[in-house]
């Protein structure tokens, strides 16, 4: 597939507006504003498009946006870049952001036209340090050429973006724990409804969505609906796609492919990861993210990389962060260090998720050093199984469960090889502990 | 020939229902009528269905936190939070499924691993609604093996002037935190740090001091927060409640006086919507510490310079002789008479009546001014800034000088020059501490007064009766919003020991009026006959009025 999100990346100066401009960037922009298309024809492009949401839940940008009201009673509407990016394994809108920011600011812009927001924010991940300044200096370049600010290319449009940085919390990417933070309050998400599309950030109509989203928006307005939807295996799973790829494989990166790559492929493929480190055999594979339940070997075997595809296996496409895990990890062990991040950065705000994601942890751990029972093999189960589905306020606990209730539903002979024998049923480190 | 169809007969559209301004909402398949602003965990409430909660609260804003009310919504795969369904027309709701009490009793599991059971030394125990729930969703066994979370520094800490917080029994409701955001305006209150390690604390390490901060240990559903007055001094269950009124201030509160063995051990507000709400101020609260200091025991009289205890009838008649003998001597204005803003509407009517029936014009009741004192009711903040509960009452009931009469102002002044004068609660101000206005008063011939505890007043006096307490008596108040309140006795005064309004009955028939038989009830009767704003008021209106029946009303500690 022709490179489209990653065309510039890797480019001399691709970070500045000149060449930006050079390579045919802002012409979406000047064309929506100069040929008197309308918002509503932007959304209907977008919507069209099927632009699915690619920060995680796959929700179509065009729907979303069609939910705002359509009389806001005299409050603003608000566009929230979601450039939290803290899921483990993720790092496809940091390299976006780091290496090509006007292309997310023109899809800013046309977004922002598209819903009627006259301030935009991108809420970035803290430690993006880099990725914010930046965009900073980037939306600097865009206000000195006119695509920011008063009346854009002459236009009735105005608009300003603001990059407001957050302060460490992965629950800040969720959408509605992102609009407290912005509100300057604690980040933890709001019960829904009301949706933020109804009321948001200051109880203003609010659209959230992700880095790669905007970014396509604006190559939908570019090349049009039709070209987008003809990307990938299906007009539901269409367009360009970023895959972060890591874990033991030959050559962990970001990888830009067209929606519905086989996971094979990408694992396997010589423009990919190019197999697996030392030749050893996968274990487990992570589709989407911490929070998307793991796939065995047997798995992944004819699994295309979309919504519907990694669905169909029971788990989820996510933010598309494939994590590989061979055959010499311990199981117990990766459960264990993904639970610990759970744990770490679940808000606090609902009973099930603050006191069952320490659990499942410090079972883990005990599991882990050799102390486990039997019996806590169903505990985990039963600790996951009542965490999720309803019981808390936003997914974070149904994601926090994932890999805990996916290994020991799809690996419970290693979980119970740890009570049994106090060690991993694995290669590499079952090796060493048996030589101990 | 026209086809033209005939046209039926327009038909009148049946009239349009009037729009209802209530839901039908079913519970568990029986269906009610709702109005349509109730959270759905009170309307339950009406069905007559309980459904467990901690986080949520009428007057707080809605936050789905602790996920104890889980019920299943026909129509909803996934199980929710009661309190934060929107209520709708037909909405049917059930809350004994299976999934309902399996989703509760997980709710109630992960409440508990790293609670620290400690009912047995926590105050709360017999009123915490961790301890109810646990009997009805929590498990025997723990599944939990491992070490429980602990709070170091952040136990059984003062957090301000009145309130313990102890962080291991924290369920993390963030009632107390939006007490202090939403109600008190103060957000001394916020959660630090997150998730498992998530606590409750004060921004800072400042204190939280705001005038209603024991309303953040009402609020609290578990031990974690307590008051330093109350902790360790009683268990609940020991004590009877009385409704009542505070008597700090002309807000007139609706409080609880919690009592065991003639002690009252606290004050809690008692919900009503229209004055006080659920809330009580700091001041009013821990009045009840000293609502049991007394050093008033028995009647005395002075006979020359030597003072000597005497029965209350013996005292009562003595008053009498000398306001019978001045009367003859000097005429009814040689008499002076003082009501107070702390006693009754009925005390201080009787004490009215006695006046009228010498024909004394010389009468008043005055009051101190305090800080102005403030309490959130559902709808409006009520000020007021009276030293006493009520005064409104007192002028109410006729206690100011008549045609011809003097106040207390211009006896003090020596503007006049009673030669009996007769006070019926020496605590009415702060004059009575005062050696020079106390000397003034002292210029009568005799000095009779009602008495608590001994002050420069009593001292001074020829002869001072032992007078009951708030807790030791009924009637009513009125409020500065002019809305007359009852209370009830919590407990009967130690004999010799009697209310103002039974030395005042007794003065009355050694005077040649009244009815051995009068209570407080009577006096009501009358004050609705003679008073003219309070004609009508009828007992059971004020009971009815969501006021004080006793042992059955709405105690606002545990919505
Ligand atoms: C716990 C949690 C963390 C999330 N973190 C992110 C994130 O870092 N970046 C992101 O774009 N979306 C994240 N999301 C998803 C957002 O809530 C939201 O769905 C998304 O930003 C919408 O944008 P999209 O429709 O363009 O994908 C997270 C969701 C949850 C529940
Ligand atoms: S599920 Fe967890 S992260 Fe989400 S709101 Fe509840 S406590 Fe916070
Ligand atoms: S201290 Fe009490 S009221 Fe405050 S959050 Fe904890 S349990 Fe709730
Ligand atoms: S009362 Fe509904 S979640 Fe707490």
């Amino acid at each position: 597939m022709e490179k489209v999100l990653t065309a510039r990346i890797g480019k001399k100066d691709s970070r500045s507006i000149d060449t930006y401009l050079a390579d045919g960037g802002y012409t979406g922009v000047k064309r929506v504003l100069t040929s008197g298309m309308t918002p509503e024809q932007v959304i209907e492009e977008v919507k069209k498009a099927n632009v699915r949401g690619r920060g995680g839940a796959g929700f179509s940008a065009g729907v979303k946006w069609g939910f705002l009201p359509k009389d806001t009673k005299g409050k603003p509407i608000y566009l929230f870049c979601n450039a939290d990016e803290s899921e483990p394994g993720t790092f496809k809108d940091r390299l976006l952001m780091e290496n090509d920011p006007h292309q997310l600011i023109e899809g800013m812009i046309l977004a922002s036209y598209a819903i009627r927001c006259r301030n935009a924010y991108i809420y970035i991940r803290g430690e993006f340090y880099d990725g914010a300044r930046i965009l900073e200096r980037a939306i600097g370049e865009a206000y000195a050429k006119g695509y920011l600010g008063e009346k854009i290319l002459g236009s009735r449009f105005s608009l300003d973006i603001t990059v407001h940085r957050g302060a460490g919390a992965y629950i800040c990417g969720e959408e509605t724990g992102l609009i407290e933070s912005i509100e300057g309050k604690r980040g933890q998400p709001r019960i829904k409804p009301p949706f933020p599309a109804v009321s948001g950030a200051f109880a203003a109509p609010t659209i959230v969505n992700n880095v790669e989203t905007l970014c396509c928006v604006k190559h939908v307005i570019d090349r049009g609906a039709e070209w987008f939807l003809k990307i990938g295996r299906n007009e539901k799973n269409a367009g360009p796609k970023l895959f972060c790829i890591s874990g033991h494989v030959n050559r962990p990166g970001v990888y830009e492919a067209a929606m519905g790559l086989p996971l094979k492929d990408l694992i396997f493929g010589a423009e990919y990861a190019q197999g697996m480190k030392g030749g050893k055999k996968i274990k487990a594979v992570i589709p989407g993210g911490a929070s998307a339940p793991m796939l065995t070997a047997a798995e992944i075997d004819d699994c295309p990389l979309d919504f519907d595809g990694v669905a169909a296996k029971g788990s989820m496409l996510g933010s598309a962060a494939i994590v590989v895990i061979n055959e010499d990890a311990c199981i117990v062990d990766v459960a264990k260090n993904l639970s610990k991040f759970f744990s770490h950065e679940s808000c606090g705000q609902c009973t099930p998720c603050r006191e069952g994601t320490p659990w499942l942890y410090k079972v883990l751990t005990r599991i882990e050093a050799g102390q486990g029972r039997m019996e806590d093999i169903d505990l985990l189960a039963r600790i996951c199984n009542q965490m999720a589905n309803g019981m808390t306020i936003c997914v974070f606990a149904d994601a926090a469960i994932a890999p805990p209730l996916s290994s020991v539903t799809k690996f419970r002979a290693e979980y119970e090889h740890h009570v049994t024998q106090k060690r991993c049923l694995v290669g590499a480190r079952a090796a060493e502990l048996v030589t101990v | 020939m026209s086809s033209t169809p005939v046209a039926p007969p327009p038909s009148a559209p049946p009239p349009a229902p009037p729009p209802k301004d209530t839901f039908t909402v079913s519970f568990d398949g029986k269906a009610i009528e709702v109005p349509k602003n109730l959270n759905l965990i009170d309307a339950a409430k009406l069905a007559g269905v309980d459904i467990p909660h901690f986080c949520y609260h009428p007057r707080l804003s809605v936050v789905g936190q602790c996920r104890m009310c889980l019920v299943e919504i026909e129509g909803m795969p996934k199980i929710q939070a009661a309190c934060t369904v929107p209520l709708k027309d037909g909405l049917s709701v059930k809350t004994t499924t299976d999934k309902v009490k399996n989703a509760r009793a997980a709710t109630m599991e992960f409440l508990l691993i790293n609670h620290p059971l400690d009912c047995p030394i926590c105050d709360q125990a017999g009123e915490c609604t961790l301890q109810d729930n646990s009997f009805g969703y929590g498990n025997q066994l723990s599944r939990f093996d491992e070490a429980k979370r602990q709070y170091p520094t952040f136990d059984r800490t003062m957090i301000g002037p009145h309130v313990v917080a102890d962080m291991t029994r924290c369920i993390q409701c963030t009632r107390c935190i939006r007490f202090t955001h939403e109600i008190a305006g103060t957000s001394e209150l916020t959660f630090l740090d997150r998730g498992g390690r998530t606590l409750v604390w004060t921004h800072e390490g400042q204190p939280l001091a705001n005038d209603w901060s024991g309303c953040a240990a009402d609020v609290c559903p578990v031990g974690a927060l307590t008051t330093r007055e109350f902790r360790f001094r009683s268990r609940v269950w020991y004590l009877q409640k009385t409704p009542s009124v505070c008597p700090g201030c002309n807000v007139g509160c609706n409080i609880s006086i919690e009592s065991r063995d003639d002690v009252v051990y606290r004050f809690l507000p008692r919900l009503n919507p229209t004055v006080n709400d659920y809330w009580l101020c700091d001041y009013g609260r821990f009045l009840s510490e000293p609502l049991n200091d007394r050093d008033v025991h028995k009647a005395t009289v002075r006979e020359g310079s030597a003072v000597r205890e005497a029965t209350v009838p013996a005292a009562v008649d003595r008053i009498a002789r000398e306001i019978r003998s001045s009367l003859e001597g000097k005429g009814p204005g040689a008499v002076f008479f003082l009501g107070s803003a702390h006693l009754s509407n009925e005390e201080n009517f009787l004490l009215r009546k006695i006046a009228d029936h010498v024909g004394s014009p010389n009468r008043d009741a005055i009051v101190d001014k305090s800080r102005p004192r403030k309490v959130k009711s559902k709808t409006v903040w009520v000020e007021g800034d009276d030293a006493g509960a009520n005064h409104q009452g007192a002028k109410d009931m006729g206690l100011s000088p008549g045609a011809g009469g003097h106040g207390l102002d211009a006896v003090i002044a020596g503007k006049a020059s009673p030669e009996v004068i007769l006070i019926a609660d020496a605590a009415f101000s702060a004059i009575a501490d005062d050696p020079e206005k106390v000397a003034a008063l002292r210029r009568a011939r005799f000095l009779a007064v009602a008495a608590r505890n001994a002050n420069a007043l009593t001292r001074a006096a020829d002869v001072v009766l032992p007078a009951a307490s708030l807790a030791e008596k009924e009637g009513t108040f009125t409020n500065v919003q002019g809305r007359v309140q009852k209370f009830d006795r919590a407990f009967l005064p130690k004999p010799p020991i009697r209310a103002a309004w039974e030395h005042l009955l007794l003065l009355a028939l050694a005077l040649g009026f009244g009815d051995r038989s009068w209570t407080p009830h009577d006096l009501l009767r009358q004050i609705a006959a003679e008073v003219p704003d309070y004609a009508g008021i009828k007992e059971e209106e004020l009971e009815g009025g969501r006021l004080l029946k006793k042992g059955d009303f709405a105690w606002a500690g545990r919505p």
